[in-house]
């Protein structure tokens, strides 16, 4: 088996196809993963003020909503409809729309609206806009209530009490910087991996065992055929692993995600994901014999699996058939591992099921790839 | 104009005799457009279950829970002794946030004073963190205003002018397209256009790495097999683009002309960087690794998940090269937002630009006659 790994090691080293595939591109990846989330939480979002009423309240509204960090005040338009052309192109997010009146109503006790436009197809970015608008018209108007109530005698502390009586204090559990991109990068980097690891490794596996290649020699050199695939397979659990760990530097050394957990249960998990990603690589190979035919079981399986890990539509309101689906993908648990073990410092009694469902996960795949091998080597004998 | 056919005839070969590449396009079509969409069927969230820790037990800190409650975002689900046992319950996910009612809370309300409430909301799933804020603020502040327009009243200011004192505006949000904030709605319409571009890019470059070299003019070869992928993808498009959509009950605002005309060269500039993906990688294997890595990339750097505010510049100048990039922004502001031709107009060009670019790329690969090996001339043993 040893022979069998060191040959395969020389032959990364030989091959720049292989090479490419396993180590350069995952490290593309991840630098391409870490550049485009690099910003952090994304601000000023344009939009566009329709200010029909011109006052000294209306001006005070624009100018705070310009100061949210969500937002950033581009453009003023004349209309309504000026305003959703200006959305549906593209150049601003939003509109916020201060009616003719607006000072006069307020001060009459008229209740006029204001109305905040957001564009909710791209919804990431329309409901950075609603909240930023939220708040930025709530203080103007805390600011307004607050003026009012002072003129009527009432003392700043006193009043400031009065137009809030039930204060909520809101925390963010978890990820009290509300910065996404963490999350995004736990979940992708593997995702990415998985995709990886499962066709690097089908491709390392046909150079020997497809059409054409002699199975039997690495079976020979390596005492059988098991050891022969497990010689082909574990080089590269090594390598991924070391491009795992080196993005787990990168993530909790440089990007400063917090680390709030058990190193050693995130470094089972890693352990258990690699290899199961790779024998549905392996797996996919050895029962299609065909490359190609392979590439389209292990794209099926794997490249649409960010969807299934629930970070952005959660796991929990999905259909129980794509919750079953989800659950059987290596990604989706080692995801929650690492988030659980990083970000959400959960107790290490509840991330054992997550290790359970990889092992099984992995266990299942395993005993299918032996039952594949059986068959090969029969198939060996039965040729010599 | 012969040749132009012959190329054309014989990319159509390669495609269709080709079992991989008819794998790839035919089935992946299927494949993806079941698997992918599958998670997001539900599309909202409702009555998402938080925990509720009253430490009051009293009528007034029941109304406030019995008004969370009856939100339609959040469902008090759990009832928690203290913040340990709700945190648990959260690290559990059976919950995903915490209202927690501190002693006190109706005393200082009867005493006038600010009575503080905390919320506690898992902000490790954006959505779920939204709803929680939804479902519990939004009740809080309308209990917060008649609280005080109570007191108003009782000191003797009439109902109206209390109303205006205590909210001299009416805010209205209004969410203008996806009014539900469909999660399917949101996010399918620009995943189908990537998942067209990739399985397409992976077809045919698996088709130019495997193809000899044509006879005629390099440039009647190059327009004769885009005349190919035109005649295929002149079905495929609309498929993915609006038939699939109609079927997931998205809506469609675009007319179908100027959906095509968008298509047009988004399936060109694709193909053509289909030839450059191929000619760079060689090998069939490689290519398909290489583009299902990339998808997930690609989506965000579209600029459509993620914001592109928050793309550092270099990376979205990269970005420009990918024909998604502008054919998801184009065509999700047509379909989705019901934007015309000349409102999407410089998505449009871009396309162009991009095909006149990859068309001489592809073109001068063809000329210099780099066609690729075949897989197994430099295969190793």
């Amino acid at each position: 088996m040893f022979a069998v790994m060191l040959r395969e090691f020389r032959l990364l080293l030989r091959s720049p196809a292989l090479a490419g595939l396993v180590v350069l591109l995952p490290l593309v990846m991840i630098a391409l993963l870490s550049g485009i989330f690099r910003a952090g939480i994304p601000t000023g979002m344009a939009v566009a003020v329709v200010d029909l009423d011109r006052s000294h309240l209306s001006r005070s509204v624009t100018r705070m909503l310009d100061a949210a960090p969500e937002l950033q005040v581009t453009h003023q338009a004349l209309s309504l409809s000026e305003a959703r052309a200006l959305i549906v192109s593209g150049d601003v997010r939003g509109a916020i729309y201060l009616p003719q009146g607006l000072e006069r109503d307020v001060t009459r006790g008229e209740r006029p609206e204001i109305v905040t436009f957001y564009d909710n197809q791209h919804m990431s970015a329309g409901s950075l806009v609603a909240r930023g608008a939220r708040n930025a018209i709530d203080a103007a108007l805390a600011g307004l209530r607050l003026s009012i109530r002072q003129g009527q005698g009432e003392a700043t502390v006193q009043a400031q009490v009065s137009i809030q009586p039930i204060a909520l204090q809101s925390h963010a559990l978890f990820n009290p910087a509300f910065d996404y991109v963490h999350f995004l990068l736990a979940a992708l980097v593997p995702t990415v991996l998985q995709i990886i690891a499962a066709a690097g490794t089908a491709y390392a596996v046909s150079l020997d065992f497809g059409p054409g290649r002699h199975p039997q020699v690495l079976a020979r050199m390596a005492g059988g055929v098991l050891p022969a695939m497990l010689g082909k397979i574990l080089p590269y659990t090594c390598v991924f692993l070391v491009i795992l760990g080196l993005s787990d530097v990168l993530l909790y050394g440089l990007l400063a995600v917090p680390l709030r957990g058990s190193l050693p249960l995130m470094a089972m998990g890693a352990v258990m994901f690699v290899l199961a990603a790779q024998l549905i690589g392996a797996l996919a190979f050895v029962v299609t014999r065909d490359m190609g035919r392979a590439a389209s079981i292990i794209a099926v399986i794997t490249a649409p699996a960010f969807g299934f890990m629930g970070l952005g539509f959660p796991r929990d309101a999905m259909a129980p058939l794509a919750q079953a689906w989800g659950a059987v993908i290596p990604g989706t648990w080692y995801v929650e591992l690492r988030i659980d073990q990083s970000l959400r410092a959960t107790p290490v009694d509840l991330s054992l099921t997550p290790l359970l469902w990889l092992a099984c996960i992995a266990g299942v795949l395993a005993a299918l790839m032996l039952v594949q091998l059986l068959r090969l080597q029969r198939g060996i004998k039965a040729a010599s | 104009m012969k040749a132009v056919l012959g190329a054309l005839l014989a990319e159509l070969r390669g495609i269709f005799a080709d079992r991989q590449v008819r794998l790839i396009i035919l089935a992946a079509l299927v494949i993806y457009a079941l698997v992918y969409p599958f998670p997001y069927r539900a599309e909202l969230l409702r009555d998402v279950p938080v925990v509720l820790v009253d430490l009051d037990r009293t009528t007034s800190s029941a109304e406030l829970a019995r008004r969370v409650d009856a939100s339609e975002a959040v469902a008090l689900a759990h009832d928690a002794q203290d913040m340990v046992q709700a945190t648990r319950l959260v690290q559990e996910r059976r919950a995903y946030g915490v209202l927690l009612i501190p002693e006190g809370f109706e005393r200082a309300l009867l005493r006038g004073r600010q009575s503080p409430v905390a919320l506690y909301a898992d902000a490790s799933y954006f959505l779920m963190y939204q709803r929680v804020m939804q479902g519990a603020a939004v009740p809080l502040r309308q209990l917060g205003a008649e609280i005080e327009m109570g007191r108003l009243i009782a000191s003797g200011t009439s109902a109206d002018v209390a109303l205006a004192q205590v909210s001299p505006a009416a805010q209205v949000e209004v969410p203008l397209f996806n009014p539900a904030a469909g999660y399917a709605t949101y996010v399918l319409p620009a995943a189908f256009v990537l998942i067209l571009q990739q399985s397409m890019m992976m077809g045919l470059a698996l088709v130019a790495t495997r193809r000899s070299t044509g006879s005629g003019h390099p440039v009647w070869r190059v327009l004769g097999r885009m005349g190919a992928w035109v005649a295929i993808y002149a079905l495929l498009l609309p498929l993915y683009l609006i038939v699939l959509p109609a079927l997931y009950g998205l809506p469609n605002l675009g007319n179908t002309g100027a959906v095509l005309m968008l298509g047009l060269p988004f399936v060109l500039a694709t193909g053509l960087l289909a030839q450059c993906v191929a000619a760079l990688f060689r090998r069939a294997e490689v290519v398909q690794v290489v583009l299902l890595a990339l998808g997930l990339p690609f989506f965000f750097l579209s600029g459509f998940a993620w914001p592109v505010e928050a793309i550092p510049a270099h990376l979205n100048s990269v970005a420009q090269l990918v024909p998604s990039t502008p054919a998801i922004d184009g065509l999700v502001r047509m379909t989705q937002m019901g934007a015309t031709p000349s409102q999407v107009a410089q998505a449009f060009w871009h396309l162009w630009g991009l095909v006149g670019a990859f068309g001489l790329l592809a073109l001068w690969l063809e000329i210099s006659g780099g066609h690729p090996r075949s897989p197994d001339t430099d295969a190793i043993e």
